[in-house]
């Protein structure tokens, strides 16, 4: 899965430059709330998947950054949505450092394109960039996010 | 969607953690994330299914053991799980309050 494909998956109303939650669980509700309805059963489930998730082990596996994700019959297509906090959010990171970054992808489970472990994957493996990861500090919009997504910023 | 209904694809969803969790373990371990956390979901299993009025647990349970997906989502009125039709009645407001079934299959329907 190269940048652009990665990108689509991101819904530009979808990324959320200053994320207000203080715990882990704030920062959750904080994006699934954009994703459904506070409130809306599909809200519930969401949260509910993603809570789960977490208890299995903590998704912040990258140092400042954490992947939430899973599958859920609440979602009716594979999507992305990108949060970050400025100061950072205990997520029980393994190296106990707060996190900054969240990539949560949701999934259906019937997933024909088999897309969503790839995207995952690749989420992961573009993240280990410590540059990347620099810029994607300081973006404010969907633009600049999307160029550091592609690899379309200068170094 | 009523609340049993949302009890039943918790399940589900739950269920298809777990199934995923030990098809793909490697590749989440390849990718660093911990999971080791598997005896949480299942007591987290236990507390949903407790939650179900039994008829409907015992038959998520057949459901899973006989598909291994008991709930599936219809769509343009169908069946997702075996394409049969689902009758539009189900849609009303007086199939709002039940746990709805194919009738074809037996899975159970969710309405998107």
């Amino acid at each position: 899965m190269n940048g652009p494909e990665l990108l689509r998956l991101f819904d530009p109303k979808l990324c959320l430059f200053d994320l207000k939650g203080t715990t882990k669980d704030e920062v959750l509700v904080e994006i699934v709330a954009r994703v459904a309805p506070p409130g809306s059963p599909n809200h519930r489930l969401v949260l509910e998947m993603l809570r789960n998730r977490e208890q299995l082990g903590s998704t912040a596996v990258v140092k400042g950054v954490a992947f939430p994700h899973g599958r859920s019959l609440a979602v009716s297509k594979l999507m992305a949505v990108f949060g970050r906090s400025t100061p950072g959010v205990r997520f029980d990171s393994m190296d106990g450092e707060p996190s900054h970054l969240f990539f949560v992808l949701l999934a259906p489970p019937q997933d024909r394109a088999n897309q969503y472990l790839p995207a995952l994957g690749r989420l992961v493996e573009m993240i280990q960039d410590d540059h990347l990861r620099d810029r994607l500090m300081t973006v404010n919009a969907y633009e600049d996010f999307a160029a550091v997504i592609q690899g379309d910023l200068p170094k | 969607m009523n609340a049993q209904e949302q009890i039943l694809i918790a399940l589900q969803d739950l269920d298809l953690m777990l199934k995923e969790t030990t098809d793909s373990k490697e590749q989440f371990k390849n990718m660093g994330f911990e999971t080791s956390g598997v005896d949480e979901l299942r007591r987290a299993r236990t507390v949903l299914l407790d939650k179900l009025e039994t008829t409907h647990a015992q038959h998520y349970e057949r459901m899973q053991q006989r598909y291994g997906r008991a709930v599936t989502p219809v769509t343009s009125d169908m069946c997702l799980g075996c394409f049969a039709k689902v009758p539009p009645v189900y849609r009303s407001t007086t199939y709002e309050t039940k746990v709805r079934m194919c009738q074809s299959c037996g899975r159970i329907l969710y309405f998107p």
